[in-house]
C-alpha cells in the first residue's frame, strides 16, 4: 500500500455567508481540535485556504490579485484528534488535513510529494525491498520507518538524556541522605548496643539485627516510594496531556523501573545499615556509654 | 561564645557532620541548577534577541520568524510604510532560502539568508569582509568544512536542485569573502549569507521582492510595544513580534523545563531542610543532659536556642558553599546535554549563571537552615531541667 504525504503551511480565512451558499460544490478538509478551538470553527463552516496571505486566484481559474498561488474555499468536514507524536508535542502547531491534489494546487507544489509511505506484506523482508528500491531509485532514497522515527524523535532523545542525568544526581543525593539518616538512627542507639555487647551478645548478632532492621525500613520505604511514584506519574500524565492536548504518555511506571528502584533502595539501605553498625560494634562498649 | 559551642558540638561528631554537609551540598547543587534553569533560559534568549539591538521582528501574519516557508510580498512598500514612523531607526529585511553546491560527486546543501550587509543583525564576522558586492557570499565554519573551501575561494552556488534529473537552477559563481558565526544558528547547521538582491536574482520570479523577516530597531527612548501596535495596525499581512512577545512564546513552548525546575528545586530544598532538622534533632536529644546543666547554671533559653540554630545554619552554609561549586559543574554538564536540542540556536544556554541565581539559592538554603534549627532548638530550650538532669544521672 502506498501513502503520499505533502506538508505545507496554510492560512485559513472564514468566508462570507454568500460564499457559504455554494457550500455543496466545495470539497472538505479536516482540522484538528486545537485549531477548531482557537479559530472557533465547527463542522460545516466554510473557509478559504491559501498558502500565503493575499493569494486570491481561485481554483476555477478566476484571478482577483497579483499573486501566483491559489486560494480555495472549502468546508470543514471533520474535526480530528491528533495522534501521539513526540516531535510535535510542545510546538503548538495547528494542523489541517486536505486531499493531496488540493494541497498541491493550493501550495503551488505541482505534481510533487514530500515522501511516500510504503506498507509491506507481513512476511516480506523490508531490508531487501529497501535495497531494491535504492538500487533503481533516481533522485530519492528509501529508509526503514525505524530510522526515520529515530531521526524525528531527536528532541525526545535529548530530553531523555537530560532525565537520566537528573536521575543520577537524584540517586547520589538520596544515597547520601539515606546513609546520613541510617548513621544517625544507629548512633542514637549506641547505649542499647553497648548494653547488648556487655551482656555478651556477639558483634555479628548486633550487626545482623541492625542490617535486618535497615532492610525492613528500606522495604517499607520502597513500597511507599513506588506508590508515591505511581501517583506522581498519574498526576504528570494528567497535567501534561491536558496542557498539550495529546494522548501521549509522559511518564510510564514499568516493572523494570520498579525493580531497579527497589533493588537500589535495598542495596543503599542495607549498605548504610551495615556501615553504621560496623562503626559502632568496633567501638568499646564502655566508650559507647560515654565512660 | 555561642558560635564556639556550636562549633565544638559539630566537631565532636566529625563524620556525621561531614555526611550532613555532603547531603546538603548535593541538595544545594541541585537547587542552584534548578534556579539557573528557571531563569537562565529566558535571560539567555532575551540576550540573544537583543544582542544586535533589534527590538522588533516582523513575520508573515500568524507565523514566527522562519517557522514556516511563508514570505511577505512588497519589501519596498513595507519598508516605505515603516519609514514613516519617526520612532523606527533601522530596518533590516531578510529573505531565507537554501543553496546547493556540487562538491565532487555529492550535493552539499545549506541555508542562505539574503540580507542588507549595512544593517544586518544575523551574523558576526569572524574574518574577511561582509558580502557587499553582488558576487560575494559569507559562510559559517561548518559549511566551510563541508565544502572543503577557504575564504577567498570561488564556488558555484545554486538556489534550486532537482534530485531526479540532478540539475541545478539559479546557479552563479560566488566568492567566499568571509567566515561568519550566525547568531541564531543551530549546532551543525550549514549556513551562509549574501546580499538580498543577489539571492533574488538567483531565485525564480515568485520569490522576487519578498522577505521572510524584517528586523526593526526603534529610536532610543521610544516604546517598542507602541511601535509594535502601530505596525500591526498599518500592515495587516504582517505579525510584529516584540522581545516580550517572543519570550512569552518561547516560555510557552519550554514551560516543561520551568515546571521541572520548580518541582526539583522545591524537592531539593525540602531534602536539605529534612537532613539538617534530623541531624540537629538527634544532636539535641543526645545532649539533653548537657543542655540541662547549661540551663541549671543560668544560661538563658535564648542562648541555647541561638547556639542550636547556629549549628543548623553552619551545616547549611558549609553545604551551600560546597554545593555552589558542585552545582556549577553539574549545570555545565546538563547544559551540554540540552544544547543538543535540534534546531536550537548555539548561543542559547539553558543553565545561565547569574549572581542573582546564586544569591537566591544561598538565601533559600540559609533560610531553610534557620528553619531547620528552630524546632529542635525550641525543644531543647524547653526541656524540664530537673527531670533531664535526673535522667542523665541514672543513664
Amino acid at each position: 500500500m502506498l501513502l503520499f504525504a505533502l506538508a505545507s503551511s496554510l492560512l485559513l480565512q472564514v468566508t462570507s455567508p454568500a460564499a457559504q451558499s455554494r457550500a455543496r460544490e466545495l470539497r472538505t478538509i479536516a482540522i484538528d481540535e486545537a485549531f477548531a478551538a482557537q479559530a472557533h470553527l465547527k463542522v460545516g463552516d466554510t473557509v478559504t485556504v491559501s498558502s500565503r496571505p493575499g493569494a486570491t486566484r481561485t481554483a476555477d481559474g478566476s484571478e482577483s490579485g497579483g499573486d501566483l498561488l491559489y486560494s480555495e474555499a472549502v468546508i470543514i468536514g471533520a474535526i480530528v484528534r491528533r495522534g501521539a507524536d513526540p516531535s510535535e508535542v510542545a510546538r503548538g502547531d495547528l494542523l489541517v488535513r486536505m486531499h493531496l491534489d488540493q494541497l498541491q494546487r493550493v501550495s503551488g507544489y505541482g505534481d510533487r510529494v514530500d515522501r511516500f509511505a510504503i506498507a509491506t506484506a507481513p512476511s516480506t523482508p523490508v531490508s531487501e525491498i529497501i535495497d531494491r528500491i535504492n538500487h533503481v531509485a533516481f533522485g530519492f532514497k528509501a529508509y526503514p520507518s525505524r530510522e526515520i522515527a529515530v531521526e524525528t524523535s531527536r528532541t525526545f532523545q535529548v530530553v531523555s538524556r537530560f532525565h537520566r542525568a537528573i536521575g543520577v544526581i537524584t540517586i547520589v543525593a538520596s544515597s547520601v541522605f539515606l546513609l546520613c539518616i541510617m548513621v544517625l538512627k544507629v548512633e542514637e542507639r549506641r547505649r542499647d548496643i553497648a548494653a547488648l555487647r556487655l551482656m555478651g551478645i556477639s558483634r555479628s548478632s548486633v550487626v545482623r539485627s541492625i542490617v535486618i532492621e535497615s532492610a525492613l525500613v528500606a522495604v517499607l520505604g520502597c513500597v511507599l516510594g513506588v506508590a508515591l511514584g505511581w501517583a506522581a506519574s498519574l498526576l504528570v500524565n494528567w497535567h501534561y496531556q491536558a496542557l498539550y492536548r495529546t494522548p501521549l504518555e509522559f511518564s510510564i511506571v514499568t516493572p523494570p523501573i520498579v525493580a531497579f528502584a527497589v533493588a537500589l533502595s535495598l542495596i543503599l539501605g542495607i549498605g548504610a545499615g551495615l556501615l553504621a553498625s560496623l562503626r559502632l560494634v568496633r567501638t568499646p562498649p564502655l566508650q559507647l556509654f560515654g565512660r | 561564645m555561642r558560635a564556639a559551642l556550636a562549633q565544638a558540638s559539630l566537631i565532636r561528631h566529625r563524620s556525621r557532620t561531614l555526611l550532613a554537609v555532603l547531603g546538603v551540598a548535593v541538595a544545594a547543587a541541585m537547587l542552584l541548577d534548578m534556579v539557573m534553569l528557571a531563569t537562565g533560559m529566558r535571560e539567555s534568549f532575551r540576550e540573544l534577541l537583543l544582542s544586535r539591538g533589534f527590538e522588533l521582528r516582523l513575520a508573515p501574519r500568524g507565523t514566527l520568524p522562519f517557522d514556516t516557508d511563508a514570505t511577505m510580498p512588497g519589501v519596498g512598500a513595507i519598508t516605505a510604510i515603516l519609514r514613516t514612523n519617526p520612532d523606527i531607526r533601522e530596518i533590516s529585511p531578510v529573505m531565507g532560502g537554501s543553496i546547493h553546491v556540487r562538491v565532487g560527486n555529492r550535493d552539499v546543501s545549506g541555508s542562505v539568508l539574503g540580507i542588507d550587509p549595512a544593517v544586518q543583525g544575523d551574523y558576526q564576522l569572524l574574518s574577511g569582509r561582509d558580502p557587499t558586492t553582488a558576487d560575494a557570499i559569507v559562510v559559517n565554519d561548518y559549511l566551510l568544512g563541508r565544502l572543503g573551501a577557504r575564504a577567498g575561494d570561488t564556488i558555484s552556488v545554486a538556489t534550486g536542485y532537482d534530485p531526479q534529473t540532478r540539475t541545478y537552477s539559479g546557479q552563479r559563481r560566488l566568492v567566499i569573502t568571509g567566515r561568519v558565526k550566525f547568531i541564531y544558528g543551530a549546532t551543525e547547521q550549514s549556513s551562509s549569507a549574501m546580499r538580498r538582491e543577489t539571492l533574488e536574482s538567483m531565485s525564480d520570479v515568485s520569490k522576487r521582492d519578498r522577505a521572510s523577516l524584517f528586523m526593526v530597531k526603534v529610536r532610543k527612548g521610544a516604546d517598542a510595544e507602541r511601535v509594535r501596535d502601530w505596525i500591526d495596525a498599518q500592515l495587516p499581512n504582517v505579525t510584529a513580534i516584540s522581545i516580550a512577545t517572543a519570550i512569552a512564546q518561547v516560555d510557552a513552548r519550554l514551560s516543561y523545563f520551568r515546571q521541572l525546575s520548580l518541582i526539583l528545586g522545591a524537592v531539593s530544598l525540602f531534602v536539605g531542610f529534612l537532613l539538617v532538622t534530623t541531624l540537629v534533632t538527634v544532636s539535641v536529644n543526645e545532649r539533653a543532659g548537657e543542655i540541662a546543666v547549661m540551663r541549671a547554671i543560668g544560661v538563658s533559653k535564648a542562648h541555647v536556642i541561638q547556639q542550636i540554630v547556629i549549628e543548623g545554619v553552619a551545616i547549611s552554609l558549609a553545604g551551600a558553599v560546597l554545593g555552589l561549586g558542585l552545582g556549577l559543574v553539574t549545570a555545565r554538564y546538563l547544559n551540554a546535554i540540552l544544547s543538543a536540542f535540534p534546531g536550537l540556536p548555539m548561543a542559547i544556554d539553558f543553565f545561565l549563571f547569574q549572581p542573582r541565581a546564586a544569591w537566591s539559592a544561598l538565601g533559600l538554603l540559609i533560610a531553610s537552615g534557620i528553619g531547620a534549627g528552630v524546632y529542635p532548638a525550641w525543644r531543647a530550650a524547653s526541656l524540664p531541667i530537673a527531670e533531664s538532669l535526673r535522667r542523665e544521672a541514672i543513664a
